[in-house]
């Protein structure tokens, strides 16, 4: 062993570049939220996080509605999540266990919602959400999102309902459960994993999302994180290291939930998308 | 199959799709219909209820300038370009990461941690490494003597879509090479060892072993990843709004100028519709060339 051969050295190589790509720009954003904005605009471009800028976090809290922000995004995110899980156990359980006409049709158009941009269907939200006095609330920007998560997640759960082996199912069925009992105490526990990967992207989808939050909210106490970073662009008052270091704020607990759930959200998706 | 053996009521799946179909109805199917129908009217963003009906006046406008010929090139161009970069990428990256090495488990995770950013933070990010003067990517071509380095790329007409490009295919990639990873696990051992035996060199075992199992995942990322990027509006709308001249002016990011800029809900609707009849006729594509591939293989 000990020496490696030159196509291994090639591969290493080759991974390393990979890894650096991908790392870069986040790294950088943590490098540039860390550097004196003296530094910033000096000759040379430091590369390092200096660590004794730590404070500057501090003070991004205390001047700008970072904590307001986070927690809005963080109310949308949990509510998608709830709604869509709740809203998709049921026709995924469908899909995956009973033959009905009309099935290709309802499984196309889960399919189709995904062609469907958000910028389109925000004008006639924003009327609806009008009569129904939606507008500039939390609430309505849930509702908005989980019609864009209810699909996908539907087919992701069906892909791991289709797993299950049936019989698992009939020895319940013998004890006289009804069919609603066996999805939840049955076939819910059996896809856990699963479901723990369609909460993730649920939630994801919620933290990320930006048109609807954008256009249907309009106060600044119900600002998301997205729409307040948004707010940045174009905007020269703030100095450079204050923004990147409410992006970091941002970014960190989708990457780090991420990570957590890596391995089911991996799963999760390749069930659902590679049978597809 | 499974309901002869488990009897409900006939009423049951309906029961069960109820809630979810009534839900997608609501938010999305009516929003739809109403959007169908505005294309067909002259309605502005200050008076949303005052409809005249126009007929196909939105679509023949449009397609008459060649404004929006040049939205149709460019939407083409970003879209082909998106498939083509992310799946390349994504699969080398599946390939480098299929072999065994050390801290494989680690790289896979890393690789994937673009893919978690949001969007919003990632436009920000890349608008401040693309600045001209300070931003670390004029920085290292001037260090390297490339290039003058001082361009904005975002400001400069030839370089804006490469950038948004980069940017683009940077978040996507990991998802496809996710994908092509798992569709990797089922390529069979057997038949990859005796094309070795046999002599083949690596590039053959790809050709004639992996690709043919992976290709159909890849083909159903292709979709995924046209239509994801026909619809993309956060990170093109933040970096550049569409700009400089219209060079990364795509069908959402015109869709949102026509109806927030030009306050013309009838001219957003009709593009919004043009690009959605471009997503299903790529779906359609999609059907035909997978049937078409099944027949090849029932015939093999």
């Amino acid at each position: 062993m000990g020496v490696l051969s030159l196509r291994q050295g090639l591969h290493l190589a080759a991974i390393l570049g990979l890894l650096g790509a991908a790392a870069f720009p986040p790294y950088w954003m943590f490098v540039t939220s860390l550097t004196p904005s003296a530094a910033l605009f000096a000759d040379r471009a430091r590369l390092l996080p200096t660590l004794s800028e730590a404070a500057a976090y501090r003070e991004v809290f205390r001047t700008i509605p970072v904590a307001t922000w986070l927690v809005n995004s963080a109310i949308v995110a949990t509510g998608t999540t709830v709604l869509s899980i709740a809203l998709a156990i049921l026709p995924a359980y469908a899909l995956s266990r009973f033959r009905f006409r009309g099935k290709g049709i309802f499984g196309f158009a889960l399919f189709a919602t995904q062609m469907l941009p958000e910028a389109m269907l925000v004008v006639p939200l924003y009327g609806i959400f009008a009569q129904m006095s939606l507008l500039d609330s939390l609430i309505g920007l849930i509702l908005a999102n989980t019609a864009f998560t209810v699909p996908v997640i539907t087919w992701i759960l069906k892909g791991a309902i289709d797993g299950i082996p049936i019989e698992v199912e009939e020895a319940a069925r013998i004890d006289g459960c009804s069919r609603i009992d066996i999805v939840l105490a049955v076939v819910v526990p059996l896809v856990a994993p699963t479901l723990a990967a369609a909460a993730v992207i649920a939630f994801f989808h919620g933290w990320n999302e930006y048109v609807f939050a954008q256009t249907l909210v309009s106060s600044e106490a119900l600002r998301t994180a997205s729409v307040g970073l948004a707010g940045f662009v174009g905007e020269l008052s703030t100095p450079v290291h204050s923004v990147m270091a409410v992006s970091v704020i941002y970014t960190l607990p989708a990457v780090i939930f991420y990570l957590f759930v890596q391995r089911y959200v991996v799963s999760g998706m390749t069930a659902g998308s590679v049978k597809g | 199959m499974a309901d002869e053996r488990l009897h409900g009521s006939a009423w049951t799946p309906y029961l069960f799709m109820a809630p979810a179909a009534g839900y997608l109805l609501f938010f999305q199917g009516y929003p739809l219909i109403e959007e169908l129908y505005l294309s067909f009217t002259s309605t502005s963003l200050l008076s949303p209820r005052d409809h005249t009906w126009v007929g196909l006046d939105n679509y023949r406008d449009l397609f008459a300038t060649s404004d929006f010929h040049h939205v149709l090139w460019i939407t083409a161009l970003y879209t082909a370009a998106c498939v083509v970069l992310s799946i390349g990428l994504g699969l080398t990256a599946a390939l480098l990461l299929d072999e065994s090495f050390p801290g494989r488990a680690i790289a896979r995770t890393l690789v994937t941690i673009p893919w978690a950013a949001p969007p919003v933070a990632v436009a920000l990010v890349y608008i401040w490494m693309y600045n001209a003067q300070y931003g670390i990517f004029s920085r290292t071509l001037r260090a390297l003597g490339i290039a003058s380095g001082t361009e904005n790329w975002l400001d400069d007409p030839s370089l804006a879509l490469p950038a948004i490009l980069l940017t683009t295919v940077w978040q996507i990639f990991p998802f496809a090479s996710v994908v092509i990873l798992a569709a990797l696990q089922g390529v069979s051992k057997e038949q990859r060892e005796a094309a070795v035996i046999d002599g083949a060199d690596r590039l053959s075992v790809f050709a004639a072993v992996v690709w043919p199992t992976i290709r159909p995942t890849v083909a159903l990322l292709a979709l995924f990843i046209t239509i994801w990027s026909l619809r993309r509006f956060d990170l093109i709308w933040l970096m550049t709004q569409g700009g400089p001249i219209g060079a990364t002016n795509t069908l959402v990011i015109e869709l949102y100028r026509q109806a927030f800029v030009y306050r013309d809900l009838g001219r957003a609707a009709a593009v919004g519709m043009i690009g959605l009849g471009t997503a299903l006729a790529m779906t359609l594509v999609y059907f035909r060339y997978t049937q078409r591939a099944e027949r090849a293989q029932g015939n093999d």
